[in-house]
């Protein structure tokens, strides 16, 4: 296997590594693991492909997302060789132009693509979906999530502040993956429900926000719960409804809350439609402030008057995303979206 | 001759459209820097940026000799 990447001789300890890839802005500031060409070699032997393959141009500067470039931010970010397969699934699917990984790069909104995990591999290699799942603890997750992130920062260019413009950042952009809970899921699972056989690993990448807390401990039917979903998913300062047509939402429902509806006969179809219909703010809430008077609606929507009118925040239910994550207890997460970017999967193949 | 083509962006905005300008080989486009920001401004700031904005591109209209 021949490697092309400039090799860079440092003292051995881990404080000068860090300090030396912290002081080239080659890292997300917390410690790494040296990839070496040992490491990297190790982790190009998990996908069994030409180190040079070009996946395509990384935003926000267009630089060559090769496979060897790929395994150095996961060596980087902690991941084992058979976690690469999903970081490579996972970039082929922010490089699809329906991402807009430009937009998620660059924008001033506090997005990160959200990496989900479906399939048997996402519990062959230890990925969590359960209590916790959002973090920390768990290393596929943890390492996988972080090697997205340097990807995005070391071969896309997205450095804070100068080519990421995130406002504010999120704790989001450190980390930001999870597998489904299958088996807590009433309902098909998202991959079976994108169209992928049941058998398939799939991931799916979502840009959004950190996820916004859902907590409903006394609701014994599904109406109270997803009324208190779509409360929280309808809010004045999200950027989902302002450009409706781009506009998605990502339901991580808890497992108990899942079956507390799907106990009410409710199917994922119902979710949505529900969602769809109650997740609404009145116009004149809208007149408050957020992104009023720029806003991209369709013309039918820019000709309601009635300021009692209650108007959507997406286009139609099926632009709602409903998974089922996390562990014990009433809790839930919502996850608005970037607005300009669409939510993009791919199977996970290579994988040896 | 092609379209006549040039970007906008608010100072704050500057260095990343440069980079993209350079990324996408397009370097000698012109660009038009006013004051950040855009969003949430009176009247009179937007009314600021367009002048700003017009004298510019006058000046890429019509070079001082």
């Amino acid at each position: 296997m021949k490697l092309s990447s400039e090799l860079l001789e440092l003292p051995d300890s881990p404080e000068a590594v860090l300090a030396a890839f912290c002081d080239r802005q080659w890292c997300d500031g917390l410690p790494i693991v040296p990839p070496t060409p040992e490491r990297v070699e190790a982790t190009l032997g998990a996908v069994d492909a030409d180190p040079g393959e070009l996946l395509g141009l990384m935003p926000p500067l267009w630089r060559e997302a090769t496979l060897e470039k790929l395994a150095i931010n996961a060596v980087m970010a902690g991941c084992l060789p058979e976690h690469f397969p999903v970081v490579v699934a996972a970039v082929e699917a922010m490089l699809d132009p329906a991402f807009n990984l430009y937009g998620v790069q660059a924008t001033t909104h506090p997005v990160a693509p959200l990496l989900i995990v479906n399939g048997s591999y996402a519990k062959a290699i230890g990925m969590h979906a359960g209590a916790g799942c959002f973090g920390p603890g768990f290393r596929a997750n943890a390492t996988i999530g972080r090697a997205i992130r340097l990807i995005l920062l070391n071969v896309g260019g997205a450095w804070p502040g100068r080519h990421d413009m995130a406002t504010q950042g999120s704790p989001a952009k450190f980390s930001y993956a999870i597998a489904e809970n299958e088996a807590g899921n009433p309902w098909q699972p998202l991959h079976v429900e994108l169209g992928y056989d049941r058998e398939a690993s799939v991931v799916t990448v979502f840009g959004g926000e950190g996820p916004h807390n859902v907590n409903d401990h006394v609701s014994t039917h599904a109406s109270g719960i997803l009324h208190t979903v779509a409360d929280t998913a309808a809010t004045l300062g999200s950027n989902v409804k302002w450009y409706l047509a781009q506009s998605q939402l990502l339901v991580v429902l808890g497992p108990e809350h899942a079956a507390t509806i799907a106990a009410d006969g409710f199917s994922k179809a119902d979710v949505k439609a529900f969602l769809f219909e109650q997740a609404r703010l009145p116009l004149r809430t809208l007149r408050l402030g957020g992104m009023w008077g720029i806003q991209d609606w369709p013309p039918w929507m820019l000709g309601i008057t009635d300021p009692e009118a209650r108007l959507p925040i997406v286009r139609a239910p099926e632009e709602i995303f409903v998974i089922v994550a996390g562990g014990a207890g009433k809790h839930s997460a919502v996850v608005p979206n970037s607005t300009f970017s669409r939510a993009v999967s791919r199977p996970i193949t290579r994988i040896r | 001759m092609g379209t006549p083509s040039g970007l906008i962006a608010t100072a704050a905005f500057q260095a990343l459209a440069v980079s993209e300008l350079q990324a996408l080989g397009v370097s000698g486009l012109p660009l038009l820097v006013v004051d950040h920001p855009l969003g949430g401004e009176k009247p009179e700031g937007v009314l600021r940026r367009a002048h700003q904005a017009a004298e510019q591109l006058a000046g890429l209209i019509f070079p001082a000799r």
